[in-house]
C-alpha cells in the first residue's frame, strides 16, 4: 500500500529521480504522524491563523 | 593566548574601549587558533580571514578616533551558513546550493556588522538545517571539542564549536525545532531561542517560515544579553517580525531570582521521556539552586512532549517540503541522504493534516502560555542526554529526538539552553529555561543568577 501510494506521489509531483523505498518510507512515516494527531480538534475552537491583514497600526493609517 | 581564546564578548568590549586590547590583535589571535584547530573541528565552511582583518582595521581605526560604537565593536562574531552575507556564498553545507552567493547581508548581519562587529566566516550547519551529522557532504561535519570525536548537536553545529573551542566570542545560529539550543547543549555554551517574531529571519535560508528563529550564542548568560541586543528590533519586511519595544536585556542581569515564581516542568524529562541519570539530576539540582536563591519554584504540568513533537515536526515537514520540491524533483542527488529523506517526508503528509497540526499549535500555544500566565519562566531538559560519539549513527539518530525543545518553537516563547554541569566523563551537561512572549530579560535574569552560583561556564574543553 505504502509503495503504491508513493507511486502516485512521484507521478503528482514529479519525483521520478527518487528511490521508490524512499518515498515509501516517507508515506508510513506522515502515516504515523498523522495517527498520533488529536481526534478531538474542533472547527469552532482551534481556529489556525495563517493569514492576516496588515492592521491600520502596521500601516500608520 | 588561551586568555584571548575564552575570553567573553562584554570583558573584550570592556577592554577595546579602554584601548586595552587591539581588534587587529585580537581577531589575528583568533584567526591563528582557527588555523592551528580547525582541521580537527571543522567548525567553519569558510573562514574570511581578509574580510575580518580589514574590518578589525577600520574598527581600531575608529575607537583610536574616539568612535566607540558599542560592545560589538571590534569584537569577533561568526555565522551559520544560511545566513547571507553580502558577496559570499550561503551553502547551507550543501552540494545543491554551493554556488549560491547572496547579493545583500541578511538584517541580522547587517546589524552586526553596524555594531561594528568583526565578521570572521561562515560556520558548519546540518544540511539546510535539518538532520545531521551526514558524511556524504561537500564539507565534514563539525565535531564537538568535548570528548574530541563527539557529536556537537545541531544544527547550528558550527556555532557550538566555534564557542566552545575558543575560536570566537559570539555566533548566530537558528532554530526551528531546537537547533540553537541543541549545539549549545552539546557544546557546553547558551544559546537562546527568542521570542517568534523577536529577531528578522530576511536573508535567511528558510527551514520552515512558521517556526523559524534566529538566536544568538555565546560562552555566558552576559554576552548573550548584549548580542540579542544587537539583533532585536522589527522588520517590516518580515511577515513574522513582531514591532515590540526592545528592552534593555543587561538591565535587570543583577537582580537576582528572590521572589521569583519558576515552574518546573518535570515530566518532560521524567515521565514522557527518561532523562539519562546525570542529566535528571543536573535539572533536579537547579532547582534547588533556584530554591537556595529564593525563587519559589513549583512543579507545572504541560501537554504531553509528544503533542508538541507531532506538531512541531509535521509543519517542519510540510513547510521544508514546499520549499525543496523542485530542487528535489530536478536534482536530488545533490542532497545529502540525511537531509533528502528528512525533507521528503512532506511530500506523504495530507494537506489536512498539515492544517490539523496548525490547530494543535493553536490549542498547545494556549494552554501553555494560559500555565505560564502567573509564573515567571519554566525550567526543565533540553537534551535527555549528553552527546555521543560523532560515528555513533545509532546513538546520534536516538538521541536527536530525546529533548524538550520543540514545545516551545510550537509555542514561540523565548528559551535558553545553558550549561549545568557535566558528567562523570567530563561530557556537557544542560538546562533550559523559558519565558513568557518577549520576556528574554526575565530568563536571562534568573540564567544569570545559576550561572554565577554554579561557574559551570568557566569550564572549557581539557586540552584547548
Amino acid at each position: 500500500m505504502d509503495k503504491d501510494r508513493a507511486r502516485e506521489i512521484a507521478a503528482a509531483e514529479g519525483l521520478t529521480k527518487l528511490d521508490e523505498k524512499q518515498l515509501a518510507q516517507s508515506v508510513a512515516s506522515g502515516r504515523e504522524l498523522a495517527e498520533k494527531l488529536p481526534k478531538d480538534l474542533h472547527w469552532s475552537e482551534e481556529i489556525a491563523l495563517i493569514f492576516r491583514l496588515p492592521t491600520p497600526k502596521d500601516t500608520g493609517r | 593566548m588561551t586568555d584571548l581564546a575564552f575570553l567573553g564578548l562584554a570583558d573584550a568590549a570592556e577592554m577595546i574601549r579602554a584601548r586595552k586590547l587591539s581588534p587587529v590583535e585580537y581577531t589575528q589571535a583568533l584567526l591563528d587558533r582557527t588555523a592551528k584547530l580547525d582541521a580537527r573541528y571543522h567548525a567553519y565552511i569558510r573562514p574570511t580571514p581578509d574580510l575580518a582583518l580589514a574590518a578589525a582595521r577600520q574598527a581600531e581605526g575608529e575607537i583610536m578616533a574616539g568612535r566607540w560604537k558599542g560592545p560589538l565593536h571590534g569584537v569577533p562574531f561568526a555565522l551559520k551558513d544560511i545566513i547571507d552575507v553580502a558577496g559570499l556564498p550561503t551553502t547551507a553545507h550543501s552540494k545543491v546550493l554551493i554556488d549560491n552567493v547572496a547579493s545583500t547581508d541578511a538584517p541580522v548581519t547587517a546589524r552586526l556588522k553596524a555594531a561594528g562587529g568583526i565578521m570572521m566566516g561562515k560556520l558548519a550547519t546540518h544540511e539546510f538545517a535539518i538532520g545531521g551529522p551526514s558524511f556524504d557532504l561537500p564539507w565534514p561535519p563539525a565535531v564537538n571539542p568535548w570528548g574530541g570525536k563527539h557529536f556537537p548537536g545541531g544544527s547550528s553545529s558550527g556555532s557550538g564549536v566555534a564557542l566552545a573551542a575558543g575560536m570566537v566570542p559570539a555566533a548566530l545560529g537558528t532554530d526551528t525545532g531546537g537547533s540553537v539550543r541543541n549545539p549549545a547543549s552539546m557544546c557546553g555554551i547558551t544559546g537562546l531561542k527568542p521570542t517568534y517574531g523577536r529577531v528578522s529571519r530576511r536573508g535567511v535560508l528558510p527551514l520552515a517560515y512558521s517556526l523559524d528563529h534566529v538566536g544568538p550564542m555565546t560562552r555566558n548568560v552576559r554576552d548573550n544579553a548584549l548580542l540579542l541586543q544587537v539583533l532585536a528590533g522589527h522588520d517590516p519586511e518580515d511577515p513574522g517580525s513582531a514591532d515590540v519595544e526592545v528592552p534593555n536585556y543587561s538591565a535587570d542581569l543583577e537582580r537576582g531570582v528572590k521572589g521569583l515564581k519558576i515552574g518546573l516542568i518535570r515530566h518532560f524529562y521524567a515521565e514522557d521521556m527518561q532523562a539519562h541519570p546525570d542529566q535528571a539530576q543536573a535539572i533536579e539540582h537547579a532547582a534547588l539552586v533556584l530554591r537556595d536563591l529564593g525563587a519559589e519554584v513549583r512543579e507545572i504540568r504541560l501537554a504531553p512532549l509528544e503533542d508538541y513533537s507531532t506538531c512541531v515536526r509535521i509543519i517542519i515537514r510540510c513547510e521544508a517540503y514546499a520549499i525543496h520540491r523542485r530542487w528535489l524533483a530536478e536534482r536530488p542527488g545533490d542532497y545529502g541522504d540525511l537531509a533528502r529523506q528528512r525533507i521528503l517526508d512532506g511530500a506523504a503528509v495530507s494537506s489536512a493534516d498539515y492544517i490539523d497540526a496548525l490547530r494543535l499549535r493553536a490549542r498547545l500555544t494556549k494552554r501553555t502560555l494560559e500555565a505560564m500566565a502567573p509564573l515567571d519562566a519554566a525550567l526543565t531538559a533540553s537534551s535527555m542526554d549528553p552527546t555521543c560519539r560523532i560515528d555513533d549513527a545509532e546513538g546520534c539518530a536516538r538521541a536527536y529526538p530525546r529533548q524538550a525543545r520543540q514545545p516551545f518553537n510550537a509555542t514561540g516563547q523565548p528559551a535558553i539552553a545553558i550549561p549545568a554541569g557535566f558528567t562523570q566523563d567530563g561530557l556537557p551537561l544542560s538546562l533550559q529555561l523559558v519565558g513568557n512572549p518577549f520576556q528574554e530579560a526575565m530568563i536571562y535574569r534568573i540564567a544569570q543568577a545559576y550561572e554565577r552560583a554554579t561557574g559551570w561556564t568557566e569550564r572549557h574543553p581539557p586540552d584547548l
